[in-house]
């Protein structure tokens, strides 16, 4: 199985930056942000690995992130949050290099640029919203003045300006969750890292949320967002990065990714009239592997996804098929990282 | 028909009639036992207290071997006779006799141990339960927050009855085989109701204070210096008060180890006089110490325990 | 068989603000997903089911049992008996082992120790946690917290299982377990399960039938398909290849593009009369390839917005 991410083999000697045979991620869905294009990447993963005494958390991890909203997808236990603890400087790889805009994470000018929100609740519950937002200024390095604009300019961004008089112990997971994000904006970082900001949220809040962060990104920032659920990941973005078990298994957009497993073939849900003279027609397609005909239409198993949806078409025109539905079964985040995880997903 | 891993796992319905809560209670007091003995810690503090029971086990048995085989020796020390006797004297402090004050004392030394262990009791069993969220476990089966309560206290209770009650028990049974048994039973069975009494105080006062206690600050370490402000500041400043101020000997009460001793005392129908350090409160002052903190611990997990919020 | 849930005119307020508001509701047995923002009532609500708080006012019966009066009274025992509830919360006792814990909880219920004992061995296999039955509580995985917990709400084998949040922290594979094992519960074992959650895709996977709760007020009450609006002439398209020429000539016949996904990925509108083989006859002609073609129905999460903003 050819994957998105080369994996090089661990004896090279690690190359400098510009010369690493890093592949692009595939299909990045925005450009570098506006201005003055940058020659280094804003996040760059080189063969980065981690260990935690014996423990391997990360292994050999190469990635590169210009922009745009990346989701980070995979099993608990998988790396995804020693990964994310790499990109913002919190650990050091034990062996390979991360790099932010071309300085060392673990570098304190690294910091400048990247914004993280943590998954746990880390608060002085006492403490209202203003005030840890706040503090959380200050300890940016900003004068008071600088400090108390700031934190308005981002309270008012993540919508908790109105509130953010309240203590933080009776806020809701939504809310601590935007306070969160709200200090992770405060020195206006180009990438921002989310450890599962999603999870336990009400769906009005998560609607927000995914909102919030879209506009983010349309003001040009790099969003890293880690997240177990998928279909709310999958409105956000559709360019992922699957690990697991400490390896990046994936990077690209889902549809190349589904592409890239070849050893599956797909599944087409067609509910179509007539749905026999079709399965007939299916069959004899060179690609096809199986038809399967029921109440509503038919399940097309495939080879080579590309050849097969174009006959497909072709077939229902020749046929005159009044077609209500075709539908991939397997291109979703979930089904995508089931496959790539083996079987039951399990790690 | 079914793969056959299907069939040995295939859900099982249960049919079978409910009993009660009070069940409940003794599965909670069960389950906190267990968690207890894992502990290293307890062992430690629970070797201390036999460390302590071996003491007096021995010491009784001691004064009665020294009394009736060396009754009138005397050995040479230094040249000068001293009788056998008088090596004893110190251990006459602690009334290692089989009367009402061996088992006062007994207990009263043992509550330094009891002390310590009750703080990490209450950490483990009621504590963690409010750290860990466990709570809504408890209160969402069909078992009212009192027994919850009764539950935990039960726990506690058995803990502390093995380090004071079983032990003084266990004296008493030697004591009766140390001098003549046939009598000594008898004639003081009033000083084992004595001994139970005093354990009932202490276990219902002591539980609910440790439950309550630890409901309130809920770790080990701050739990062990509430418990050490609670037993050995007010101990320290009682003494102060009334030995080195001359105060009146009601501030010996704010010593609530000292008013469980004096109620256990009174228990023990000891004479008011012969308790050291003296002066000493009247008993049914004690007493009413005693009961008015049981009150305010009740009063206390009542509102707690209410205000726990179970979901969301 | 007796509804599940009957609420007349239930009211219930904490001083001068109203939690819930003159819900009325019945629902036969089965499995009810239980939906609402933070503060809709829904909480108090689990709570009035569990007989942990009386309501204001109104009646109300769990299978049968009569809701109100004093949480810690007898009747109230006999309702939690009916109940299996899964805390959100992690409700662990650590110290404990796996079996030890179901034990404790199926001994809380009332059963005799031995019966708890063989329950609980039974109930973790169940739920796959054989190997890890003797392992202590506290060193337990995420997913295997959440299904120790389920263990725990099922040992005594109730009628009814109340889930608060089953698999909020579960990883993709731990939540397809988790949810595969509520749906074998309610659908082959006969379990009417009331499922709160914020995720609806959990709902849409496990239950027959949606409660969705707002401002203290029932705002509907069905299943999926009844409730979400279907919407005949709107559809999803996508497709691979350039897209431009594929929509210019959408437009032209007149079909709307009311949003874009990504790139030729697009929500449609298509005018009155349209064929969709007139997708593919077009896609055809501009030399791009149609990839998935979908009715855009009302979703559960639209229905849930619409209903809870409105």
């Amino acid at each position: 199985m050819q994957q998105a991410v080369t994996e090089q083999d661990a004896t090279a000697p690690p190359a400098p930056a510009d010369l690493a045979p890093c592949p692009a991620p595939l299909g990045a869905p925005c450009p570098t942000p506006l201005g003055a294009p940058d020659p280094s990447p804003l996040l760059l993963f080189e063969q980065a690995s981690k260990w935690y005494g014996s423990v391997l958390a990360l292994n050999q991890v190469t990635l590169e992130l210009t922009g745009g909203i990346t989701g980070l997808v995979g099993a608990n236990g998988a790396g995804k949050s020693t990964l994310l603890r790499l990109a913002t400087g919190q650990l050091r790889p034990t062996l390979g290099r991360v790099s932010v805009r071309g300085t060392d994470a673990w570098d304190w000018r690294a910091r400048r640029l990247v914004g993280y929100c943590p998954d746990v609740d880390a608060f002085y519950e006492d403490m209202t919203g203003r005030a840890f937002v706040g503090v959380m200024a200050r300890l940016c390095g900003y004068d008071r003045r600088e400090a108390r604009r700031r934190t308005e300019a981002v309270l008012e961004r993540v919508g908790m300006a109105d509130r953010a008089d309240r203590r933080v112990a009776g806020y809701s997971k939504g809310m601590r969750q935007r306070i969160k994000l709200a200090q992770a904006l405060l020195h206006d970082p180009a990438l921002l890292v989310l450890d599962e900001p999603l999870s336990g949220i009400d769906p009005i809040g998560r609607q927000e949320l995914l909102e919030l962060f879209q506009a983010l990104a349309g003001q040009g920032k790099c969003l890293l967002i880690s997240s177990h659920e998928l279909e709310a990941l999958e409105k956000l973005t559709n360019h992922v990065v699957i690990m697991a078990r400490g390896r990046v298994a994936a990077v690209g957009t889902l549809a190349q990714i589904r592409g890239l497993l070849d050893d599956h073939p797909v599944s087409v849900r067609i509910d179509v009239d007539a749905a026999r003279a079709v399965a007939r027609r299916l069959l004899d397609l060179p690609d096809v592997l199986a038809v399967e005909v029921d109440d509503a239409g038919l399940v097309v198993k495939a080879r080579h996804p590309k050849r097969v949806f174009a006959a497909v078409g072709r077939v229902l025109i020749e046929e005159h098929a009044e077609v209500r539905r075709l539908e991939p079964l397997d291109e979703s985040a979930h089904a995508i990282l089931g496959y790539l995880l083996g079987g039951s997903g399990r790690t | 028909m079914p793969a056959q891993t299907d069939t040995l796992l295939r859900y099982r319905p249960w049919r079978g009639t409910l009993r009660g809560p009070g069940w409940a209670a003794a599965a909670m007091a069960r389950a906190s036992v267990t968690l207890l003995a894992r502990r290293r810690l307890y062992w430690g503090l629970f070797a201390l207290v036999l460390l302590v029971f071996f003491f007096f086990f021995y010491g009784q048995y001691l004064v009665v071997w020294i009394t009736t085989q060396t009754a009138d020796d005397t050995v040479l020390i230094g040249g000068v006779k001293v009788p056998v006797a008088n090596f004893t004297k110190f251990l006459d402090r602690l009334a290692l006799n089989g009367t009402d004050h061996t088992f006062g004392n007994f207990i009263w030394f043992e509550g330094y141990v009891v002390v310590i262990l009750l703080a990490l009791a209450g950490s483990v069993l009621v504590g963690n339960d409010f750290h860990h969220g466990s709570l809504p476990f408890y209160l969402a089966k069909p078992i009212g927050r009192w027994h919850y309560v009764l539950g935990k206290c039960l726990g506690i209770g058995i803990v502390i009855n093995l380090a004071t009650t079983v032990p003084a028990v266990a004296l008493w049974v030697e004591a009766g085989l140390l001098y003549d048994w046939q009598t000594y039973y008898f004639d003081n069975l009033d000083l084992l109701a004595g001994v139970l009494g005093y354990g009932l105080v202490l276990t219902v006062t002591l539980s609910l204070l440790v439950v309550a206690t630890a409901v309130w600050v809920r770790q080990t370490v701050p739990m062990v210096m509430v418990w050490m402000g609670l037993f050995v500041l007010l101990r320290l400043l009682a003494g102060w008060l009334v030995d080195g101020l001359k105060a009146d000997p009601e501030w010996r009460l704010i010593d609530l180890w000292n008013d469980l001793y004096l109620v256990g005392l009174w228990c023990l129908q000891a004479d008011p006089a012969t308790v050291r350090p003296q002066p000493q409160p009247a008993y049914w002052q004690a007493a009413v110490v005693v009961a008015g903190v049981c009150g305010a611990c009740a009063g206390y997990l009542r509102r707690r325990v209410q205000a726990v919020e179970i979901i969301g | 068989m007796s509804a599940l849930l009957e609420l007349e005119n239930l009211t219930r307020t904490f001083g001068a603000f109203t939690a819930l508001h003159d819900i009325t509701l019945s629902l036969p047995p089965g499995r009810v997903g239980l939906l609402g923002p933070n503060g809709a009532g829904k909480s108090t609500l689990l709570k009035i089911l569990m007989g942990l708080i009386p309501p204001t006012s109104g009646r109300g019966r769990v299978l049968d049992q009569e809701l109100g009066g004093d949480r810690d009274s007898a009747g109230n025992w006999r309702l939690r008996r009916l109940i299996g509830f899964m805390p959100e919360a992690e409700a662990l006792v650590p110290g404990l082992t796996g079996v030890e814990y179901v034990t404790l909880a199926g001994e809380l219920y009332g059963m005799p120790r031995r019966d708890a004992q063989r329950r609980a061995h039974e109930v973790l296999s169940f739920l796959e946690l054989e190997e890890a039955r003797y392992r202590r509580v506290e060193e337990y995985s995420a997913g295997m917290r959440q299904r120790v917990k389920l263990a725990q709400a099922l040992v005594h084998d109730p009628p009814v299982l109340l889930l608060d949040e089953p698999t909020s922290g579960l990883d993709p594979a731990g939540r397809d377990a988790m949810l595969r094992l509520v749906k074998t519960l309610g659908a082959d074992h006969g379990k009417s399960v009331i499922l709160s959650t914020h995720l609806l895709a959990d709902v849409e996977a496990v239950c027959e039938r949606v409660v969705i709760v707002a401002g203290g007020r029932v705002r509907r009450v069905g299943t999926v398909a009844e409730l979400c609006g279907r919407r005949d002439d709107r559809y999803r398209v996508r497709v691979d290849g350039d897209p431009a020429g594929f929509r210019d000539d959408l437009e032209t016949e007149g079909v709307h593009v009311l949003g874009e996904f990504g790139p030729g990925d697009w929500r449609v509108a298509v005018p009155r009369g349209w064929t969709n083989l007139a997708f593919f006859k077009l896609a055809e002609v501009n030399g791009v390839v149609v990839r998935a073609l979908t009715r855009d129905d009302e979703t559960l999460e639209e229905l849930f917005l619409r209903t809870v903003n409105a």
